[in-house]
């Protein structure tokens, strides 16, 4: 034993090591290194030369070997013995394979995905719209029991109002159809105190309002009966503002919290959820942070025929129907009459009721419009499918070969498609989670763009519901287009593909076949959509270009209610107007100013009134009462006489400006100037007023209505007892407007500092132009329009892409015939017409069936349009025109490019 | 896919049948391969680390320190491996007696 040549042998092998990985040999090296020593000793002992030798061979074969499996594992973990799994499910491979597959055709994913994704996006977002506003329960328990109940007096053109307090505490009295009644008033208020003064809309409410919800304080309690009386200083706030004023304080109960300058004592805390009143088309609409108690107060209770104004809802008793509690209102009906007063009732007075269910009740009119939105945005998708159908069914083409050789080599057909269904719900997934942020996105967007009436306006969102729709959607989706190729494959004839490839088999013209047809329903559907888009769109138009009957360019407009606390006397009110006019025309560049108690637009103030010497029964009119140069402030036209102005003072005479629907409707063919009108019944004590002037109809309601009857009254001629109101606080709820020379909005600053001087704690709110006021009365109209006008250019642009993509595929599939009819003589014009008579064709007959189709569909959009008809001529030309211009430009690539084939070329590569 | 069907690499099993009396390290273990498989298996030194390396990783074996003077790590048998062992030594078992009854060898092996 030499231990010197060992040591030398040693030395070599441990070089050698140098070719295993470095923590392998780093980790075994040494032990190595002994065992090659021990290995080496036995053998070199007896035979010297042959023992080391074939060590040494054994040696360096396993260095090798062991350097080929350490790389191999580096490359892929080898598993020695697998651990006990279960099978890998054969729809994970399928999505594994699938999913591979798709990943070699990067370009097709992207194309289809955000095909998808337009369609799944504008379909959640248009649902989560719809959910809020129509399906989505409502924050209260068992809301298909509860029921509105209106007031009418058909006679003086008013169908449908609130409820008067005294009838209310009458019906409470006599029905039995309800468990409970219950009254809610939304009503503005100040809030002072700790902090920024602001305004926050705040609600009275009946004592049995919550209970009838089923909904109670989240801390804290409801009002008692007892606090439903005149004189109860407490409060209920909403969660949100317990968040905001008092920061979630703990001990908020018992709190005082300053209301119009008055102190409240804070007795509860509604849960987040509780949203009320809530929103929808009718009065009492805005959600309010701040719950009094109704509590009437003598003047409401006695004041029959006067104020109404209240929302009235019951909850049905268990057992009894809608139609029972109708009919018994009908029989209260005489009973209620009797307690008016005789001279209302020698009118010829009667009331009507309208019961309806709550939810009916908040939707309202706004139900058609949403629906129709979710069946364009359902026919987007459609369109989308349809598209998308297309490119699978092109891919499949192209993948013939791919799917023949599978079959070929032993693929089950049910394995194929399982393969290409798997391939859809990726897509589909794909799709649907880009959509979904699509669809948050474009609802953050369109959050400001929203009316502010739609019923659930406040509560659009992607939530659980909206999430279980977007999923729900896009499997279904993928569930349409991933079927497609199933309609054009055949066992036999994937065969048949095999030997021939291309488009001239069997299922070649059969897949043809489908894909004109998908084509061909696109740009149908595009047709109803476009011919919709149209409608609602040239309806805008006529909207907005509607004569309003005022200016509403260079105005400014804002809005302020004054505490009754602090304006308590009659006095003080008016001589606070005259200040703020004052202020308000003295500021640079303000040319007139006026404060009213409405604006146009803005909705107005009903009263019932009589025309001296007019044997016609009362009717009712719109009313505004106006300090300073209302008519010139607006642009409001005097027709006849002179407009009201600073002379019209308390102590003069009596004077009112009608205008012109109402001087037609009393005076016609006579002088209305000189005429007298007073408010109430024949029988009534008002004083007379009389008429000095007639003004041009302005659209007060919306822009849509007709202008009705109405009476403008100077500001400073309302009674006293009336201006000292403090229950409805109606002349002490002004709007401030003045005119400038220059850019309104600018003013602002200047005009809230102006205003801030008079009365520091005042908070100003609703700083708009008149322009803005215009544009959001119409913002359901335009949101209807511009969303249907993008379905339309989306499903436009989509039909572009499905008819060039089967054009496309067309070209291409009969390079070789071209090539030949080239060949022979055909001048390219001629191949150019083949495809573009080909394309030309597919979208006559889309537009055909879709001209069909639109004609049934402006059907249903005829109660949404304003001046136009369902059949609009223009809408109907104009459509085709476009359709036609678009295919046009989608088939002319195609046939340049058919145009262009090399006869030679062409046929060589056949 | 020759996983599927449990077998055990022939190293391996033979690593783990010498390691059934007792810890051994590299050289031992080396030797006692050779002796159980013949010549029809030629381990160095480097095929039997590469393989105890991913046997420790499977949680077959495990090293510990011996008293060795020259401070090798000796590897010692877990439960699992034994397990391994004994339903791959069933397995051999099992085609040993269908190879038997089908008359491919004769006599005891």
């Amino acid at each position: 034993m030499e231990p010197s040549t060992f040591r030398w042998s040693c030395a070599v092998y441990r070089r050698l090591l140098a070719v295993l990985p470095a923590d392998f040999r780093g980790r075994f090296g040494d032990d190595m290194t002994e065992d090659f020593r021990e290995m080496l000793a036995p053998r070199a002992a007896g035979r010297p030369v042959r023992g080391r030798l074939a060590c040494w061979r054994r040696a360096l074969a396993d260095l090798l070997a062991t350097r080929r499996d350490q790389r191999l594992a580096r490359r892929s973990p080898r598993v020695i013995v697998p651990e006990r799994r279960w099978p890998v499910p054969a729809l994970l491979m399928d999505l594994r394979y699938a999913a591979r597959a798709l990943a070699r055709t990067p370009g097709y994913v992207a194309v289809t995905v955000v095909i998808l994704a337009l369609g799944i996006g504008a379909n959640t977002a248009i649902f989560s719209l719809v959910d809020a506003a129509l399906f989505r329960p409502l924050p209260v328990a068992d809301p298909d029991r509860l029921v509105a109940i209106y007031e009418g007096i058909p006679q003086v053109g008013l169908p449908k109002i609130g409820a008067s307090a005294p009838d209310v505490l009458d019906f409470e009295a006599m029905q039995r159809s309800f468990d409970g009644l219950a009254a809610f008033r939304n009503r503005e208020v100040e809030l002072s105190g700790r902090g920024e003064s602001e305004r926050v809309m705040s609600a009275r409410i009946s004592a049995s309002l919550l209970p009838l919800l089923g909904v109670g304080p989240a801390v804290g309690r409801n009002f008692t009966p007892a606090e439903d009386q005149p004189g109860a200083a407490v409060a209920i706030i909403s969660y949100g503002l317990w968040q905001r004023r008092f920061g979630g304080a703990a001990d908020v109960l018992g709190r005082k919290i300053i209301v119009d300058r008055e102190p409240l004592e804070i007795v509860g805390v509604m849960p987040a959820f509780f949203r009320f009143p809530l929103r929808g088309p009718l009065e009492n609409n805005e959600p309010a942070d701040l719950f009094v108690p109704m509590a009437f107060t003598p003047f409401e209770r006695q004041a029959r025929g006067m104020m109404f104004n209240l929302s009235l809802l019951g909850r049905l008793k268990p057992g009894v129907t809608l139609a029972a509690a109708r009919t018994e209102f009908g029989l209260i009906a005489p009973r209620v009459e009797a307690n008016y007063p005789p001279e209302i009732r020698a009118t010829g007075f009667h009331l009507a009721f309208t019961l309806s269910p709550f939810r009916d009740d908040l939707t309202g009119d706004a139900r058609r419009p949403l629906l129709v939105l979710l069946g364009a945005v359902g026919l987007v998708l459609l369109v989308a499918c349809a598209n998308v159908a297309n490119l699978v069914l092109s891919r499949a083409a192209g993948r013939a070969r791919e799917m023949g050789l599978r079959v070929a080599l032993g693929a089950s057909r049910r394995r194929l498609l399982q393969v290409l269904v798997a391939e859809s719900a990726i897509l589909a997934g794909l799709g649907g989670g880009l959509g979904l942020l699509l669809a948050r996105w474009s609802l953050g967007a369109a959050r400001s763009f929203l009316p502010a009436n739609l019923p659930g306006a406040g509560d659009v969102g992607l939530d659980a519901r909206v999430l279980a729709f977007t999923v729900g959607l896009s499997l279904a989706t993928a569930l349409v287009f991933g079927f497609a190729p199933l309609v054009t494959t055949r066992a036999t004839q994937i065969s048949e593909t095999l030997r021939e490839g291309g488009g001239r088999t069997t299922a070649g013209r059969r897949r043809q076949r489908v894909q004109a047809g998908l084509v061909v329903s696109t740009v149908a559907l595009a047709v109803v959509l476009l011919v919709g888009a149209g409608l609602l769109m040239r309806s805008f138009a006529r909207l907005t270009a509607t004569d309003a009957g005022f200016d509403p360019n260079g105005v400014l407009t804002m809005s302020l209610v004054l505490p009754p606390q602090a304006y308590d006397k009659a006095d003080r009110v008016r001589a606070f107007v005259a200040e703020v006019h004052d202020a308000m025309a003295a500021l640079p560049g303000v040319a007139t100013a006026s404060l009213s108690t409405a604006l146009p637009l803005a909705g107005n103030e009903h009263r019932a009134f009589t025309a001296e010497g007019s044997d016609t029964a009362p009717t009712s009119t719109a009313a505004t009462w106006v300090d300073g140069d209302y008519f010139t402030t607006f642009g409001i036209h005097v027709v006849r006489g002179r407009p009201l102005g600073a002379g019209d003072s308390q102590d003069a005479q009596r004077v009112a400006v009608v205008n012109e629907a109402l001087a037609r409707r009393y005076w016609r063919g006579q002088d209305p100037i000189g005429k007298r009108i007073k408010w109430g019944i024949p029988a009534s004590q008002m004083p007379w007023m009389t008429v000095v002037g007639v003004v041009a109809d302005v659209h007060d309601a919306s822009l849509a209505a007709e202008p009705a009857m109405h009476v403008y009254v100077p500001y400073d001629q309302a009674a006293d007892a009336a201006i000292e109101d403090r229950v409805t606080n109606f002349y002490r709820t002004l709007s401030v407007a003045f005119r400038t020379v220059s850019d309104p909005a600018a003013l602002a600053p200047a005009a809230l500092g102006a205003i801030r001087r008079l009365d520091p704690s005042l908070p100003v709110t609703d700083v708009r132009t008149m322009r803005e006021r215009v544009s959001a009365s119409v913002a359901a109209q335009r949101l209807m329009a511009s969303l249907l006008a993008g379905f339309a250019i989306v499903a436009l642009l989509l039909a572009a892409v499905g008819l060039y993509g089967v054009l496309a595929l067309a070209v291409a599939q009969r390079r070789a015939e071209i090539g030949v009819r080239m060949a022979l003589g055909a001048p390219r014009g001629q191949v150019v017409g083949l495809i573009v008579k080909r394309g030309m064709r597919l979208t006559a007959a889309g537009l055909a069936l879709g001209l069909v189709a639109a004609v049934g569909a402006a059907r249903l959009l005829s109660s949404l349009l304003y001046r136009t008809t369902p059949g609009d001529l223009p809408t109907f030309l104009a459509v085709p025109l476009v359709l036609a211009l678009v295919a046009l430009a989608a088939t002319a690539l195609p046939a340049l490019r058919a145009s262009r084939i090399d006869p030679i070329q062409a046929l060589r590569s056949e | 896919m020759t996983e599927d069907t449990g077998a055990l690499t022939p190293a391996v099993f033979h690593i783990l049948l010498a390691l059934v009396d007792g810890p051994l390290h590299g050289y031992a273990i080396m030797q006692a391969v050779e002796r159980s498989a013949g010549s029809s298996l030629s381990v160095g030194p480097g095929t039997i680390y590469g393989c105890l390396q991913r046997m420790e990783e499977s949680g077959f074996v495990r090293a510990v320190e011996t008293a060795d003077a020259r401070r090798r790590r000796a590897y010692a048998l877990l439960p699992r491996g034994r397990k391994a062992l004994e339903t791959e030594a069933g397995r051999v078992a099992r085609l040993a007696r269908i190879v038997r009854a089908k008359k491919l060898v004769t006599g005891e092996a």
